[in-house]
């Protein structure tokens, strides 16, 4: 009996601590978790002040009156929707070019040989090291003489040879896949791009996902290079339209916290759709690389 | 058959001919009669202020091609923060550039249209401009690169609210920098967390010529630092702001990092009602209109009667030497900064005009904000000096450790003079050098 009551006591305790562990590390994460909320719950409380309180003293998180309407004029101010619709077309187009383009290059270094490979190879990794504002005057001389300033193409064309980074992560993923899977592939009778596109390829989902997001996510974020590229307004990105709101004297730091909150809508639920397989990918990708 | 045939021949010969000559002689009679005129787009590279809208200068493009139909504008409205990047592209680049654009930055003079001959051959009146603003905006290298567009200046802004709340008289125009000092003292209240008045950001704006003619960063004729760097003005100037950054009645200089928005200004501050004066613009000036703001504007303060100084300015308009379409190019520009475009902006908008004959017309000229701004206009301008030492720049620069210095604290009052006298060769060795730079 004493033996029975004290196991139960032992398992109650144990319930206990366990309980008041869980309940412990919740607390710790939420606290966490609103840290790094803050600027979000920040910028959501600039957005729905009027222009000139958001510098007042004594702070005010929540103002007396919620300016709503700044959700609206982010919309009627400049045509937001647009330069969203702009962003999400050029994201599609260099998706496609970058899956198109990123695993045929890391299928040739990976799989193949050839003579000059490794100094392909270097010269491919090389471009990674040039800064882009360094080669900004001779690629729009280039653009501007073959015609496609003002258009999508200078944003486009060189997703379809794909980037660097990508092709170098594709790589070093690819390298680590078992020889044996091509010559099991051969023997049954697959060519080169079988290999790549039936069996290579559905193995680096992990790969491909974080090439899917960083294009996303670089792209959405991407300024300098629609702003040297693109001249006419109904054209533009979405950074250039919420660097927009940046004025030559001040800055309309309500309209353009709600415009910043507005448009990182599509990130977030990017990241929600991506979240499992970008961090399993993120993770295979470190440990296989 | 075969006479007939060389008949038949000859006939047509002469009909082709005689066709071909008529059709000759119909297309030279037309071409003389009525050449249809080419449609030329130009292309023009903007952006968008407090003083001409997107919505005004569009409206402006509008106006324009009514009395122009073979022009057509592009208007090309960029972001304030990208329009300096990208046009350093396309000039960098030599191809691509704007047929008309703004020429804010010293270094795209050099691939401006020179407009001399332009202007001579069009007897275009460039007298109608604000004297001042011509010589000291559209000039390069002894060459008209530009014309002016609108005017604004630094002026000081005080807020009625906050000196009524403190009982405070409001300044005048003949306020002196120890007036300054003393009503920034006054006015501010740092319980509630209000500043008399702000950090200024860099020396040798107005109030420092005010104080003397030696209150520069070397003489006149370019050659020499002693005597004017560390001159008994500079030195009484560099005093005054050590008695302001220690008064207690500004921001501290991580206050202001933080609570002020880079290259706009303590405007956020002051129309917090947290600034009771700051040194703004006249596009500032228009803000607090807009938000109803009751304040005043008045000079930045004097030092005796030492002549006043402002720091005022003209944005600057160019064709690009690198257009295919000068003169089209010439006649946009000589219309939107001429008397019919700067007027639409004036308005339609809200721009301050270079051009006086317009700017007498101004719909608010009867406001005493207007009047205020448009009385400080006539000081003289900082840009005198500033446009004839081009060295200036780089000089000044070498000696900003001792106004951070001055911001944090890191020196006493008495040890402004011997700090200035040890930047003395190092700013002497900057201008030597710099001087040796310079493409005029």
């Amino acid at each position: 009996m004493n033996n029975a009551i004290t196991i139960a006591n032992v398992r109650k305790k144990y319930r206990q601590k366990k309980m008041l562990v869980s309940v412990l590390t919740h607390l710790f994460m939420i606290s966490l978790s609103m840290i790094f909320l803050v600027p979000i719950l920040w910028m959501f409380s600039t957005a729905i002040k009027s222009r000139w309180d958001i510098f007042l003293w004594p702070p005010e998180f929540f103002p007396k009156v919620w300016q709503w309407v700044n959700f609206r004029d982010v919309f009627t101010r400049v045509p937001m929707l647009r330069f969203i619709g702009n962003t999400f077309f050029i994201i599609v187009i260099k998706t496609i070019g970058e899956l198109l383009a990123v695993p045929l290059i890391a299928y040739g270094f990976a799989r193949l040989r050839f003579p000059g490979k490794n100094a392909l190879f270097m010269l491919v990794i090389s471009t990674m090291m040039i800064p882009l504002q360094t080669k900004l005057i001779p690629l729009y001389s280039m653009y501007v003489r073959i015609g496609l300033i003002d258009t999508y193409w200078p944003l486009i064309l060189p997703a379809f040879s794909g980037t660097p980074f990508f092709i170098f992560l594709l790589i070093q993923y690819m390298k680590t896949m078992p020889r044996d899977l091509d010559d099991a592939a051969k023997i049954d009778g697959l060519g080169t791009f079988g290999i790549l596109y039936r069996i290579l390829l559905p193995l680096c989902i992990p790969a491909l996902t974080i090439i899917v997001t960083y294009t996303f996510l670089w792209t959405w974020n991407e300024f300098l290079q629609p702003l040297i590229y693109l001249n006419t307004y109904e054209k533009f990105t979405i950074q250039m339209g919420l660097e927009m709101f940046k004025g030559i004297w001040s800055v309309e730091w309500n309209l353009l916290m709600a415009a910043t909150l507005a448009t990182m809508a599509p990130v977030l639920i990017m990241y929600f759709f991506a979240q499992k397989r970008l961090i399993g990918g993120i993770a295979s990708v470190g440990m296989k690389g | 058959m075969k006479k007939d045939t060389m008949k038949l021949a000859l006939v047509l010969a002469l009909m082709v001919c005689l066709v071909g000559s008529l059709f000759a002689a119909g297309q030279k009679e037309g071409a003389v009669a009525a050449a249809p005129k080419e449609v030329v787009t130009l292309e023009w590279w903007t952006w968008d202020s407090e003083e001409y809208d997107e919505a005004s200068q569009r409206a402006m493009v509008k106006e324009f091609e009514k009395t122009h139909p073979y022009i057509k504008i592009n208007m090309v409205l960029l972001p304030t923060k990208g329009f300096e990047t990208k046009m350093t592209t396309a000039l960098g680049a030599g191809v691509g550039g704007p047929d008309v654009a703004f020429f804010s930055v010293a270094s795209w003079y050099p691939k401006a249209l020179v407009l001399d001959d332009l202007i001579a051959r069009d007897k275009f009146d460039i007298g109608m401009y604000y004297k001042g603003f011509w010589d000291t905006k559209t000039q390069f290298n002894g060459k008209t690169i530009g014309l002016p567009l609108g005017v604004g200046s630094s002026l000081v802004m005080f807020n009625k609210d906050l000196f009524d709340a403190a009982g405070v008289a409001y300044p005048t125009n003949s306020w002196t920098t120890t007036e300054y000092l003393e009503i920034a003292k006054k006015v501010a209240n740092p319980a509630k967390k209000i500043w008399g008045a702000e950090i200024l950001t860099r020396p040798f704006r107005a109030i420092w010529y005010n104080y003397g003619p030696n209150a520069r960063l070397y003489s006149p004729d370019s050659k020499t630092v002693e005597g004017y760097l560390n001159s008994p003005e500079s030195l009484a100037a560099y005093e005054w702001f050590y008695d302001l950054m220690r008064s207690g009645a500004t921001p501290t200089v991580s206050d202001m990092s933080t609570l002020s928005t880079e290259n706009t200004g303590p405007i956020d501050l002051f129309m917090a009602n947290r600034l009771a004066m700051a040194t703004l613009n006249q596009g500032h000036m228009l803000n607090a209109v807009k938000a109803g703001k009751n304040f005043g504007v008045v000079r930045e303060p004097g030092v005796g009667d030492n002549p006043r100084h402002v720091n005022a300015w003209s944005l600057l308009v160019g064709i690009w030497e690198g257009t295919q379409h000068p003169e089209e190019a010439w006649t946009f520009l000589k219309w939107y900064v001429g008397p019919e475009g700067q007027k639409f902006l004036m308005d339609n908008a809200n721009l301050f005009p270079s051009i006086d004959a317009v700017g007498k017309q101004y719909k608010d000229a009867d406001k005493d904000y207007v009047k205020a701004f448009l009385e400080i206009l006539n000081d003289t301008q900082v840009a005198i000096w500033r446009g004839a030492h081009p060295s200036g720049t780089k000089v000044e620069a070498s000696i900003t450790d001792l106004w951070d210095k001055i911001k944090l604290g890191l020196i006493t009052k008495a040890q402004i003079k011997a700090e200035l006298d040890a930047l003395v060769p190092k700013a002497q060795s900057v201008l030597d050098e710099a001087k040796k730079t310079l493409i005029y």
